[in-house]
């Protein structure tokens, strides 16, 4: 009997434990899905080998499940990916097995890595790593590998918006290797090819990209039509 | 005197309809381009911007009058100085072939001063087509497209630079590009100086700024040393100002550059001139 109910104990605490990453998951989901919509402004700052851009403001829309909706007066750059993918790759259960990782302290908040790892190949993701601040149910750290964009690592802070899970700060690190310059447009009579091969030679591999975020406006009932693109 | 007759040159440069063709020439030119964006600008863009795209998102207007003006300032200041070589080169060869060069060095007026003016006349008349230019690409492609950014690619990546940082960049930039047209006009006439018809100084002008740019474009090293004596090298140093920061040494040198070559071309040109032989 004693053997029967340790064996018990046992299969239970394991399958608690093989439950935990997904129940964080799951709570992160919740409080995503608490926000219908928000309008945010942006200040990003961009550090980009081979871009050279001054510090730019633009406003951020965004609605269930994945619209987002960029608007500025001047040209900003914003990472490809990263606003919405994760979220809504975690939202669906079925597409992935999540794995607890080590702890890390990320910024004096104790965090947890859990592994995320796509069910099917076929997805853009390859492979995604969270780092997740167990109380608050929000992710400090991302890192996402992906089929066309490479590995993006984001870094989020939050502010008053905590409980709605929504950062204050969101700094992404992007992988440059694939940057080119397409020589017809770009001839430069002063440089040879010696001098282009230098430069290319000095360049970082790596760029950031670091958007403050401030007035959340959140579940103001957007229209669907904001996110129409007007014809150009 | 010299006042006088400068006057007399541009009124001849305005009565000869081939002085208009540069400017309709460039008036084509550029509706076609700013038509040409209008229609089918963004894929041109994205075109440049493709290798970011895969990583990065460029949100806000790129394609704007700026932008616009930019391009049109990059393709036309290649082809303009046929157009300037058109009018300048036919300055002293064209007087030469018609006869009248003998009566204008009987006026009471020194060679010297008549070269002087025709160089003057020829510098305003450069001048027309760079403000023309100026005028056409700023003034019309913000009034199609509207202002914005611009954003500018270079060898060493892409130059985004803000809307209230720009016009004091085209301004500088066409005076550049004015001083790079003045000196293949100055190329022009110095060799009107030496030609008994019109065809030969424009042809021998676009040939040398042809051969100057090929020898500029070549990556051999046997070249390294004169490169960056050729005035073509510096023609495109107007770009400079797009940069961030702007090299103002590099253009600096350029203007020393294209300076000593007007001085020099005129130089040449008011010796043959002086000891031109008129009456035969």
């Amino acid at each position: 009997m004693k053997k029967n109910l340790f064996f018990s104990f046992l299969f239970l605490t394991f399958g608690v434990f093989a439950q935990e990453p997904e129940k964080v998951i799951e709570k992160i989901n919740a409080k995503m899905a608490f926000v219908k919509d928000y309008t945010v402004n942006a200040h990003i700052d961009a550090d980009i080998p081979m871009i050279k851009i001054m510090p730019s403001n633009a406003k951020i829309y965004f609605k269930q499940k994945d619209k987002v909706k960029i608007e500025s007066k001047g040209i900003t750059i914003l990472p490809k990916q990263g606003f919405t993918e994760l979220n809504t790759f975690l939202s669906d259960k079925s597409k992935y097995t999540a794995v607890f990782g080590d702890s890390l302290k990320i910024r004096d908040v104790d965090t947890r890595l859990i592994n995320i790892i796509p069910n099917s190949t076929s997805g853009e993701i390859v492979l995604a790593k969270i780092w997740v601040d167990q109380k608050n149910a929000v992710i400090m750290r991302s890192q996402v590998t992906t089929q066309t964009n490479g590995t993006v690592k984001t870094d989020f802070k939050y502010g008053s918006q905590i409980g709605n899970g929504l950062p204050s700060e969101l700094k992404f690190e992007i992988d440059v290797k694939k940057f080119k310059m397409p020589k017809s447009v770009a001839a430069d009579i002063n440089k040879t090819s010696a001098d282009q091969k230098k430069a290319k030679e000095k360049q970082r591999t790596k760029g950031n990209i670091t958007i403050t975020l401030s007035d959340y406006k959140v579940n103001t009932g957007l229209s669907d039509s904001i996110f129409k693109e007007k014809k150009k | 005197m010299l006042f006088k007759n400068t006057y007399n040159e541009f009124i001849k440069i305005v009565s000869k309809p081939r002085s208009y063709l540069g400017l309709g020439a460039l008036t084509v030119l550029i509706g076609l381009i700013i038509f040409a964006m209008k229609a089918d600008g963004e894929s041109m863009v994205s075109f440049v911007t493709a290798s970011f795209e895969q990583t990065l998102s460029f949100n806000g207007k790129l394609v704007n009058g700026n932008l616009i003006a930019f391009i049109i300032l990059q393709m036309l200041v290649v082809h303009i100085p046929l157009l300037i070589a058109l009018v300048t080169g036919d300055l002293i060869s064209g007087e030469a072939a018609m006869g009248t060069i003998r009566m204008l060095a009987s006026k009471p007026i020194s060679r010297t001063q008549i070269v002087l003016s025709k160089f003057t006349a020829g510098a305003i008349y450069t001048l027309v087509i760079t403000l023309w230019l100026g005028i056409l690409s700023l003034l019309v492609s913000h009034l199609v497209f509207g202002t914005g950014d611009l954003m500018v690619l270079n060898s060493d990546g892409l130059v985004i630079l803000p809307e209230a940082d720009i016009l004091w960049r085209f301004g500088l930039a066409f005076c550049v590009a004015y001083l790079s047209l003045l000196t293949v006009a100055t190329l022009s006439i110095c060799l009107s100086a030496f030609a008994e018809n019109s065809i030969g100084p424009i042809v021998a002008t676009m040939a040398i700024i042809i051969i100057f740019t090929i020898i500029g474009s070549l990556d051999v090293t046997v070249f390294d040393t004169i490169k960056p004596y050729l005035f073509t090298t510096h023609m495109a140093s107007w770009r400079s100002f797009f940069e961030d920061p702007v090299p103002f040494d590099d253009i600096i040198n350029s203007i020393v550059i294209l300076l000593t070559h007007i001085v020099l071309l005129v130089g040449i040109t008011l010796f043959k001139f002086n000891r031109k032989d008129i009456t035969s």
